[in-house]
């Protein structure tokens, strides 16, 4: 294959070019309570020169990692210059229709742009002036509809008829960008929108038998799929404010037998994210931060692992938008 | 709805598949009709026509694969991918100094499902012969397709431990830098793809599958594999892009442009029926090697019982990116009567024409 530049710092290659810490089941002890801010430090320095963040240190800016970086340094009361530079990289990046793609070398997919709109209206102050970016942002997610296709109870059944949200225009909704999108609508105040409902509606839809969501599939063919600890707890955020339904009932459940023996971050923090979302934070939800946090620490930073970490304290998180 | 920008255009006028699994537009062409329709011929004049084209063009094609007998995990994994490198022809000169980069199939874990993914024993064997071989590097890149956790992934298949004892690097190709690449192959509307840089700045790309039938596409191999060099945060999760564009037309589309230098096909224990991640275990017993991935994929094919012929993806993509007719392929190692073993697929429409084989 052809041999593409490297980057200057292998270490700080994209995904990370080092073996993966092993999970940190044997570390039992006590953990220093200021991982936090250790954290939320160093996260803050791994901004690069634009003001972004990428999905790796030095890699490309990327709006994903930008808008929960800015979120978590927020709830962290940290670093506010570096959260207005953040906004306004976000705002550059933000396409003419109110789009805001993947990076600055895309001009789509355009997923993230729920992300962005969460940032720029829930970073209290640093987000004054961002009155006509969220504007645009939100007519383009009440723009965008995940493509429809006609029932196939054979192949599927989940209702294929509603509309949610796609990762890629022209295709079909799926669970992490619908609920990315509702929480947008909501922090927007447009949790009474009819697409905003009917983004309710599919992520109730595609709640799986047993508890949970995944991707977004409940059964293909014969087989009822597996939920997705991740999934689950940005679904349950999403729903925050609704009525509790067996659903919601049934996700917590499953959070709750499942997080106890993860150790990988997203997993983690979004699956917390969903319980506190329904004031169901399990006991232990410190202990197990802090583990994680400790094995994040033993690598070069991922900044959109480290701030959905900080994201899913004790504090008030900003992604949660109550009812 | 109009086409999103960026090469990424999927709309109306690429759809000639439905959504995985879900039902196609009306009067369109969905992915379960085109594949019931009967196998090649039924992809349309794009692909069955380019299929009969370059089957001719077959006769100067020739391409040498591997098979190898191990009866599980803890077999000398090692010392039979090194005489399965030798047997085909990879020699040292070829890979002293070079990236290498294994690219194993973790499209999603489930703590009693291990035949999901290819085992970790199979990529540490791999990446000690490429060691062994003087590379610069080797290290293991993957880009799932149904969970957006590399970690949890890892954790749970038992390779994040694995990569870790033997100081092995792991890339997530899901949230990769990316760069975008004209299609080489042309079977979808994609103007180009988007691949992560790691992918580019490896010298081999070692595609690394576990052996499974797919209840879309009939079989899941080497080809196949490829959908997990596609980054997530450009296709998404399940990286519906490719299935809209039609997932054999997309098979051709990502190999013809990535074009990996080598295959080595976890066939010990596969996965028949529902897959690639509700199926049952298939035991076969066998590593499969080759630098040719459609030849490697007709071999495996006929290892589960099957015609290559019979898929649509290798039926396209035979003389174009690749011998799959069995004059065409050198066979070394054990004869793929010692072990093949007949993989049962779903009983389903477009998979029958492949079980009749």
């Amino acid at each position: 294959m052809q041999r593409a530049t490297r980057l200057d710092d292998e270490s700080a290659a994209p995904g990370g070019r080092r073996p993966l810490p092993r999970p940190p089941q044997i570390e039992t002890g006590p953990v220093s309570s200021d991982w936090r801010s250790v954290l939320a430090e160093r996260l803050a320095g791994a901004a690069n020169a634009a003001g972004a963040w990428g999905y790796a240190a030095v890699s490309t800016g990327c709006a994903e990692p930008t808008a929960l970086a800015a979120l978590a340094l927020v709830a962290q009361h940290a670093a506010p210059l570096r959260v207005r530079c953040a906004l306004d990289w976000l705002a550059q990046l933000q396409r003419r229709d109110g789009a805001v793609p993947v990076s600055a070398q895309v001009s789509s997919p355009c997923w993230p742009t729920a992300l962005a709109a969460l940032a720029w209206l829930r970073c209290g102050s640093a987000a004054d002036g961002f009155g006509r970016r969220i504007a645009a942002a939100i007519d383009w997610l009440l723009e965008t509809r995940g493509r429809a296709v006609p029932p196939d109870p054979a192949a599927h059944d989940h209702d294929t008829t509603l509309g949610g949200w796609p990762w890629v225009t022209g295709t079909h909704s799926w669970v992490e960008p619908t609920a990315c999108a509702v929480l947008a609508l909501r922090a927007a105040g447009h949790a009474a929108h009819p697409r905003t409902r009917e983004g309710v509606t599919l992520l109730l839809d595609r709640a799986l038998p047993d508890g949970g969501w995944n991707y977004g599939n409940r059964r293909v063919l014969e087989h009822v799929l597996r939920p997705f600890p991740a999934t689950t707890g940005l679904a349950l955020a999403a729903l925050a404010g609704e009525p509790r339904t067996a659903a919601v009932d049934a996700g917590l459940d499953y959070l709750a037998r499942e997080l106890p023996r993860i150790h990988a971050p997203l997993s983690l923090a979004w699956g917390l994210i969903g319980m506190r979302a329904w004031n169901a934070t399990p006991a232990q939800a410190e202990e197990w931060l802090a583990a994680c946090a400790r094995r994040l620490l033993e690598r070069p930073v991922i900044p959109h692992y480290e701030a959905l970490l900080l994201l899913a304290g004790p504090e008030k998180c900003p992604l949660i938008v109550p009812g | 709805m109009s086409p999103d920008r960026a090469g990424l255009k999927v709309g109306p006028m690429n759809q000639r598949c439905a959504a995985p699994g879900a039902s196609q537009g009306r009067g369109r062409l969905s992915r379960r009709r085109l594949l019931a329709a009967g196998g090649a011929l039924a992809l349309g004049w794009s692909v069955a026509g380019s299929a009969l084209w370059w089957r001719r063009r077959e006769n100067g094609q020739r391409a040498a694969v591997f098979i190898g007998r191990a009866a599980d995990y803890a077999a000398d994994l090692a010392a039979l991918i090194a005489a399965g490198l030798r047997e085909i022809g990879l020699t040292r000169t070829q890979v002293r100094g070079r990236r290498v980069l294994l690219k194993p199939n973790l499209v999603e874990t489930a703590a009693d499902r291990p035949h999901i993914n290819t085992h970790p024993a199979l990529v540490l064997a791999a990446a000690e012969v490429f060691r062994r071989l003087d590379a610069a590097e080797v290290f293991v890149a993957e880009g799932q397709g149904h969970r957006r956790d590399s970690w949890l992934v890892l954790d749970e298949s038992g390779m994040g431990e694995a990569l870790a004892q033997a100081s092995i690097e792991f890339v997530d190709l899901n949230h990769d830098d990316v760069e975008p690449v004209p299609n080489a192959g042309g079977w979808t509307a994609l103007d180009q793809l988007y691949l992560p840089r790691t992918l580019r700045s490896a010298d081999i790309l070692v595609s690394m599958p576990k052996l499974k039938t797919h209840h879309w596409a009939g079989v899941t191999c080497a080809m196949k594999n490829l959908f997990g060099v596609m980054p997530g945060i450009v296709y998404g999760w399940p990286k519906n892009v490719l299935h809209w564009a039609g997932i054999p037309q997309a098979i051709l589309d990502i190999s013809a442009t990535v074009r990996p230098a080598l295959a080595i096909v976890d066939a010990i224990v596969g996965m028949e029926g529902d897959g690639p991640i509700m199926g049952t275990p298939r035991h076969v017993g066998a590593v499969v090697i080759g630098r040719n991935l459609p030849a490697v994929d007709a071999t495996c094919v006929r290892l589960m019982g099957l015609d290559p012929q019979r898929v649509p993806y290798l039926a396209a993509a035979s003389g174009r990116l690749g011998p799959i007719r069995a004059g065409n392929i050198a066979q070394r190692g054990e004869p793929i009567a010692a072990l093949q073993t007949r993989f049962r697929l779903l009983d389903l429409p477009h998979l029958r024409a492949m079980q009749r084989a």
